[in-house]
């Protein structure tokens, strides 16, 4: 469980840290990664199967979430030209 | 982990101050370890002004490296599925980190492939193998592809080159490198504080042997009948979010420059042709 821990510490410190686009996302798909082994451990300390049943529709999530996400960054490429999240300042209050 | 829980509850009941002053000992050596391995991720993260320091990278690396194996062999004692488990968290451990160092996309998603193998070979390893199997399946073989697809749709320049010749300027220079490091690192050691300190149920062998005997069978006649509408409901989820890319991806947007003078950003948008 520590090391889900750590490597969803890692996902938090790619997400804010890269500017790349594709980065961010395979940074949260990381910390999927991190949040999955939690389930999986603490539903095997807790003698059921409803961990793995949260992991999988964490798998859901997951995909829902690269399909959309990447549809996004596709556009924003035609768009920009680049992928730098940076170049989308404007985009800020 | 549960397995380190077990063990380490296992090895000292007899008396109470005992354990919690191991338990203080641990959890003090995590933060130093966890710290160790924060300056090496901010050292090898990419800069613009200090192209090169590696070496410093790899060492601080490895020095936490071989302090968390200590700390695991500690904890652990010799049993080999224990020392599997300990390489197999190493690599994916490593793997993250490295995704997140390495200046070029494509690369990331490789180490990104061995994070997803290292956590399903750990997931096999404790009898949940339907999850292990399903993650292979749809992370490294679906997810992953879509990835590499948008990866070679979206940059062709750096993919001969030296490693930082023609890197994107966004690629080269990470984004507060020195925040990010330490929300991650105050987050994750949160998390580990909470789980190492509270009660967690002791490990059951039987039980746990008793779960993964029928662990696809078992999983499935949970999710047919308990939760039965939480599975409707992804897929419901899954095709609004085919739905919603396909709507979005389908349309034919100009690049910026093209609207100088013209329309205000949101419009571009909504004004824009089908392919």
């Amino acid at each position: 469980m520590l090391v889900g821990a750590l490597i969803f510490g890692i996902g938090v410190i790619g997400f804010i840290a890269r500017r790349n686009m594709i980065v961010m996302f395979l940074s949260t798909e990381i910390m999927f990664q991190g949040v999955l082994i939690n389930l999986v451990a603490m539903g095997l300390l807790h003698g059921n199967l409803k961990g793995q049943a949260m992991g999988l529709f964490v798998l859901v999530i997951a995909a829902v979430e690269a399909g959309l996400g990447l549809a996004i960054v596709v556009m924003m490429y035609r768009r920009r030209g680049n992928l730098d999240a940076e170049s989308w300042r404007s985009m800020r209050g | 982990m549960s397995q380190v829980d077990a063990k380490r509850r296992a090895c000292s009941v007899d008396t109470e101050s005992e354990r919690t002053t191991l338990t203080d000992t641990l959890v003090y050596l995590a933060y130093a370890v966890a710290a160790l391995g924060a300056a090496g991720i901010y050292v090898g993260l990419p800069k613009d002004s200090r192209p090169d320091r590696r070496g410093l990278f790899y060492i601080l690396l490895a020095v936490a490296a071989g302090v968390f194996c200590l700390v695991m062999h500690d904890i652990l004692g010799e049993s080999a599925n224990h020392v599997a488990f300990v390489i197999l968290s190493l690599f994916a451990l490593g793997g993250a980190i490295r995704m997140i160092t390495h200046p070029k996309p494509v690369y990331s998603a490789v180490y990104f492939i061995i994070v997803i193998l290292s956590t399903s070979a750990m997931l096999i390893m404790v009898g949940a193998e339907f999850l292990g199997m399903v993650l292979v399946a749809v992370y490294a073989g679906a997810i992953l592809v879509t990835y590499a697809f948008v990866i070679m749709l979206s940059q062709q320049s750096t993919m001969h080159s030296e490693r930082f010749r023609t890197a994107f300027d966004y690629d080269r220079a990470s984004r507060e490198p020195a925040w990010s490091v330490i929300a991650g690192f105050v987050l994750s050691a949160t998390i580990a504080g909470i789980i190492v300190n509270r009660e967690w149920p002791a490990y059951n062998a039987a039980r746990a042997a008793a779960l993964s005997e029928h662990n696809t069978l078992g999983l499935g006649t949970l999710l047919m009948t308990d939760m039965a509408v939480s599975v409707e409901l992804a897929a419901i989820l899954l095709l609004v979010a085919m739905i919603g890319a396909i709507a979005i991806a389908r349309k034919r947007i100009p690049h910026d420059d093209a609207f100088v003078g013209g329309k205000p950003l949101g419009e571009a948008g909504r004004n824009a042709a089908p392919y």
